[in-house]
């Protein structure tokens, strides 16, 4: 599954942080960062931020 | 005198517990334009809108009310309810919560509830829509929010003045005199949380895949939610969705009145009405201001800021900067940058989908059956700071 987040509407919250941290992180600067690939055991946690996020702005696909 | 006091001393200064202080007043404004903060008798008052932005998720801030009740010098059940709740957690023990809590929450789970808020929100209009008058807030905000409890519980609505009643004495203990009122507010406490846990066993004995339920399939991991803290999130579900929600619509109403054209541009375009909810919460949110603590030193914006410095993130003068709102003027229509007023980063509002959802639904309802509205009687208000609203709000109109 291809995980994206729509920059343009992300607000940083860090909400897809909290709820997979697996595949989304934070760097020292405060940037987000996500795997863009994940396989079937990740695709739950990927879920969860996706509906996590207040912003509804990670797309899986 | 050292640099540090020197550029405090260049600070406009804002007291904030005066009973008459109003975050929408020039006062504000103007120290807005001086600097990005103010001093304030209780520590920095943060006032444009890209400094609220970055300080919201600043990671050298925690949420800051987590010692409300010790400031106080309170302790007892509602104290041990608050510090250990989810809002005054961080770091991991705040993830685990919130990821415990998050499948309650989803959008997907809101999203069947729609139909229910259209329901609860026309039962109560007919019932004073034909006397073409009402105290907006007694017959249809505060009914109406707790209403909507009663639908996430899944409690017959006829609960929700027994509902109202305990979040309302609960409430007490966010008021100046929570020491004073401390015997009601423990007695509110207790009540709550013995109503919870009958609602919590009648729902293990007859399982649902409803909000409840999905708290107690978390509950089954006990390291993952204990049974204790099972029942300290279906709490803070009450006592954060009622209040908020009751005031918030009772300001979207104010504001609409002020504003006739856009109630009747509601009324005619309905698919405005999640943008009705996001331009009510930019000008008028019922959170006034968003509080942070710093967990270490750290310097902004050239300023110093010690450990234990309390921020007030003043949402709503952030969301009126003319840096960032051209036009800051009230329209429905106009693309917005967002507000602040669900909060942000790692505590960000977790009710958001529901509230969002459920005032949405009541705006597009009330503007197609509420013509013309205006004031019929003296509004009385809290005080315009904090956590502010109506508490009694007559209209007249004309029924539709
Ligand atoms: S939760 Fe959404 S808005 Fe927040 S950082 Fe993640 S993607 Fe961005």
């Amino acid at each position: 599954m291809k995980v994206h987040v729509n920059m343009d509407i992300c607000l940083l919250h860090g909400q897809c942080v909290i709820a997979a941290p697996e595949i989304f992180s934070f760097d020292d600067s405060g940037d987000l960062h996500w795997v863009e690939v994940i396989d079937d055991s990740q695709v739950a946690d990927a879920e969860a931020a996706s509906d996590a996020c207040p912003e509804q702005a990670i797309i899986l696909g | 005198m050292t640099q540090d006091s020197l550029v405090a001393d260049n600070l406009p200064y804002l007291d904030i517990s005066d009973p008459g202080f109003s975050i929408r007043s020039s006062e504000v404004m103007n120290a807005r334009e001086a600097s990005w903060c103010a001093r304030t008798n209780y520590g920095l008052a943060v006032l444009r809108y890209d400094d609220v932005q970055k300080l919201l998720r600043h990671p050298k801030l925690r949420q800051g009310s987590y010692r409300w009740p010790a400031l106080n010098d309170v302790t007892g059940e509602f104290a041990r309810w608050w510090e250990s709740m989810l809002l005054s957690q961080e770091g991991d023990n705040h993830a685990r919560l919130r990821r415990m809590a998050n499948p309650a929450f989803s959008p997907k789970l809101i999203t069947t509830l729609a139909p229910k808020f259209t329901e609860l929100a026309t039962m109560l209009i007919d019932e004073f829509a034909p006397k073409g008058e009402c105290d907006f807030i007694a017959e249809f905000t505060e009914p109406y929010a707790t209403g909507v409890i009663c639908e996430l519980l899944g409690l017959p609505f006829e609960r929700w003045r027994e509902l109202a009643d305990i979040a309302a004495e609960m409430g007490l203990a966010l008021g100046v005199t929570f020491k004073k009122d401390l015997p009601t507010i423990e007695a509110a406490t207790k009540r709550l949380f013995d109503y919870v846990e009958e609602l919590v066993e009648a729902r293990r004995a007859a399982p649902k895949d409803d909000f409840i339920g999905m708290l107690i399939k978390a509950n089954e991991d006990k390291s993952q939610l204990s049974d204790q803290e099972l029942l300290d999130m279906i709490v803070l579900a009450i006592f954060g969705g009622i209040d908020t929600t009751r005031n918030q619509l009772g300001l979207a109403m104010a504001t609409f009145i002020e504003h006739p054209e856009q109630w009747a541009l509601l009324a005619e375009r309905p698919e405005l009405g999640r943008a009705a909810v996001e331009e009510v919460m930019r000008v008028r949110p019922t959170v006034t201001w968003v509080t942070r603590e710093a967990v270490e030193d750290f310097t902004y914006n050239d300023t110093p800021i010690e450990k234990g410095t309390t921020l007030h993130l003043f949402s709503q003068s952030a969301t009126s900067d003319p840096r960032v709102f051209d036009d800051a003027s009230f329209d429905i229509t106009a693309e917005r940058k967002p507000h602040f007023g669900f909060g942000g980063g790692a505590h960000h509002c977790l009710g958001h989908f529901i509230a969002r959802g459920d005032m949405t639904e009541a705006l597009k309802l009330l503007s197609q059956r509420l013509k013309n509205p205006r004031f019929n009687g003296e509004v009385e208000w809290l005080p315009d700071s904090g956590n502010t609203g109506a508490i009694r709000m007559p209209i007249a109109f004309d029924p539709a």
